[in-house]
């Protein structure tokens, strides 16, 4: 008798599957110790600090990188740049989890993550947090609603897929409006805090600048998955259209810089650019990573064509940028300490360093992100076009 | 004098030339309200000694909730857990708080003080200053009020109180520093503060008149406009570019016919 053993090879836990399994199970079990002892027990955070590397990259980063995918829903849907459709459904995905994520971390983060729904229910309309909590479930939702179609053609149903892609329009103007609101707003969280941000960052148009940098790390975030994820899944590469989108990053970044600098000169701010000690250090290093160096490298062709060149200039990119939203919500941020205030020794005396349980939940969280990234580009029609186009061709 | 009760008002007036540092404040506090030993709702901030002997010179600053008239924290809060009572006490309701933590972030003097270490089965809530609400609506004092030794701490009308504070400015201008901390401060607050020191080296925060929510409320005023206006705009957007392909096809395709009949027609 024959028997035919098939083994799908897929299911085999590579090591990067299990070093990313290890590090979710660690967070699980640190998330347990801090909802039986309390978020002290396993964080740094204090009354002074009382937000810390869990909002600064969980919230600030998870959604900014989450970006590509109201910028491409944009392009594809809005302005019919229909040549970026195999860029969609990846972004849309990226944003989806990146999401997902931030509603993890925030699970871990609040007091009280059982009241979580509160935010539907008890409304206080002054709340910038609120604005952004309301945005972010219900951008959620329109992304599941983006991306189903994705799931429903894996599936087979091919007839539901078709049916929910007739009436998605409303959903993606209605996720354009989200994303602008929440993106900017993300920056108005800070805006109730004028006495303790510091002058070269605390501006009334913060949330205009972190709508503008949140277009340039949209546009870096889909170049940079699509090029690793070209390479980890061995397929092609959509290198044509990505050059493209290279073109439009320039562009976002010299508006970024344009208005930040005219802000800071109407604003009377130009007096910190160098004589701040480390905080002018941080603004030059989020300013040449973020904007100028990226500026420069979009705007050579040849870099621009070449993997590896647009690649880099995207990782530079997003560090740039990210250091911004650490900044912005952490690193800038001067915290006094009431409890213990010693003025005539010292003015700021409060510290804040995440410990390595703080920094663990993060690193499980993202690596869940990354595991279901992983697990549904291999098993849902994520990199190939509905109407069979091949992505790779030119 | 009229009786606490009655107060429209109320409000607490701390003079620092008065402060003698005993901290009975801070145990008539945790013992009126039942403060755990490792916490407060009060605290005393010493600034050590200044000057040289012997003009030796101290201060010390009494803190707690500064009860302001434009709250900060109640216009962060996302779920509306604090309010402010028309008598004074800005309140914070427990029972709908969902532990941000953006209070703490968004009071400019910091007193939102949270559970760090609580799980969920104890429940981890913010604390803060009540003005002793279970007291004045009775007519007794605030508890820290009530036990301060040296008149440093008193409770009356605001209005009472600011004349007050510029009557005894007005008596020993050599010994205050000519300001009310608090009149005008936030958008002024209901707790006032007399000093021979300079307000900073009491570690309070150099504030202007208009509260630190200003901006930030004034941005949120802008956000259901802008949506629906943006949505607006997209939605045209959107049927603009579609028209405008849809004719830019058409266009093309009857280029192509008539390329075709004129071909044909030779």
């Amino acid at each position: 008798m024959k028997m035919q053993i098939n083994i799908n090879p897929r299911l085999r836990l590579s090591p990067l599957v299990m070093v990313l399994l290890a590090l979710m199970g660690i967070a699980f079990v640190v998330a347990m110790i801090r909802y039986i002892n309390g978020i002290g027990a396993i964080s740094n955070l204090s009354y002074s600090y009382p937000w810390g590397f869990w909002i600064s990259f969980d919230l600030f980063t998870g959604v900014a990188i989450g970006s590509g995918a109201f910028v491409m829903a944009a392009a594809v849907y809005i302005f019919e740049l229909k040549e970026f459709r195999p860029l969609l459904k990846p972004s849309v995905l990226t944003g989806f989890l990146g999401y997902t994520m931030v509603v993890i971390a925030l699970l871990v983060d609040l007091g009280h993550p059982e009241r979580i729904w509160y935010m539907m229910i008890h409304w206080n309309h002054t709340s910038v947090l609120l604005e952004i909590g309301i945005c972010v479930m219900s951008y959620l939702t329109v992304l599941a609603i983006e991306f189903s179609p994705v799931f429903f053609e894996g599936i087979q149903w091919k007839k539901t897929a078709h049916f929910i892609h007739k009436f998605i329009m409303p959903f993606v103007i209605l996720g354009v409006v989200l994303s602008t609101l929440h993106q900017s707003s993300l920056g108005s969280l800070l805006l109730i805090q004028p006495a303790k941000l510091y002058p070269l960052w605390w501006t009334p148009i913060l949330p205009v600048l972190f709508f503008i940098s949140a277009v340039s790390i949209g546009l870096a975030m889909i170049i940079f998955e699509s090029t690793v994820s070209a390479r980890y899944f061995h397929r092609g590469l959509e290198s044509h259209l990505l050059e493209k989108l290279g073109r439009a990053v320039p562009i976002v970044l010299a508006i970024y810089l344009i208005v930040r600098f005219t802000q800071l000169t109407l604003a009377n701010d130009l007096q910190y650019l160098f004589n701040s000690g480390l905080m002018s250090i941080l603004f030059w290093a989020e300013i040449i990573l973020g904007s100028v160096i990226p500026l420069v490298l979009f705007s050579i062709k040849k870099i621009r064509q070449s993997p590896n060149g647009l690649l880099v200039s995207a990782i530079v990119l997003l560090i740039g940028m990210i250091l911004d939203r650490f900044d912005v919500s952490w690193f800038a941020v001067r915290h006094p300490d009431p409890l213990t205030f010693i003025p005539s020794l010292m003015q700021f005396n409060a510290h804040y360093i995440p410990s390595l349980p703080e920094l663990s939940i993060s690193i499980g969280i993202f690596s869940a992100g990354i595991l279901a990234f992983g697990l549904i580009a291999k098993y849902l029609p994520l990199f190939e076009e509905e109407d069979g186009h091949h992505t790779a061709s030119h | 004098m009229t009786d606490i009760k009655n107060i429209k008002h109320k409000a607490f007036l701390y003079d620092a030339t008065r402060c003698i540092d005993c901290r009975a404040c801070m145990i008539a506090c945790s013992v009126e309200n039942k403060i755990p030993m490792d916490k407060t709702r009060i605290w005393v901030a010493g600034v050590g000694l200044k000057g040289e002997y012997p003009n030796l010179d101290r201060a010390s600053m009494v803190y707690h909730c500064m009860h302001c008239e434009e709250p900060d924290c109640m216009s962060a809060c996302p779920v509306g857990a604090y309010s402010k009572r028309e008598d004074g006490p800005v309140l914070y309701n427990k029972d709908v708080c969902i532990g941000c933590r953006y209070c703490m972030n968004a009071c400019p003097f910091g007193v939102p003080h949270f559970d760090y270490n609580k799980g969920l089965i104890d429940g981890a809530f913010i604390d803060k200053c009540t003005m002793c609400t279970q007291r004045i609506d009775v007519g007794l004092e605030p508890a820290c009020v009530a036990t301060c030794p040296t008149e440093a701490l008193v409770f009356g009308e605001r209005a009472d109180l600011i004349k007050e504070a510029h009557a005894r400015i007005a008596a020993h201008p050599d010994r205050y520093i000519d300001h009310v901390y608090g009149e005008t401060e936030n958008g002024g607050t209901s707790y006032l503060i007399l000093s021979h020191v300079p307000f900073s080296e009491l570690g309070l925060p150099p504030l202007t008149s208009k509260p630190v929510k200003e901006v930030s409320e004034a941005v949120m005023g802008l956000t259901i406009p802008f949506a629906l206006t943006w949505g607006a705009v997209l939605t045209g957007v959107t049927v603009g570019v579609h028209e405008y392909n849809k004719r830019k096809e058409n266009a093309a395709k009857q280029t192509v016919e008539a390329e075709k009949e004129s071909e044909d027609a030779k």
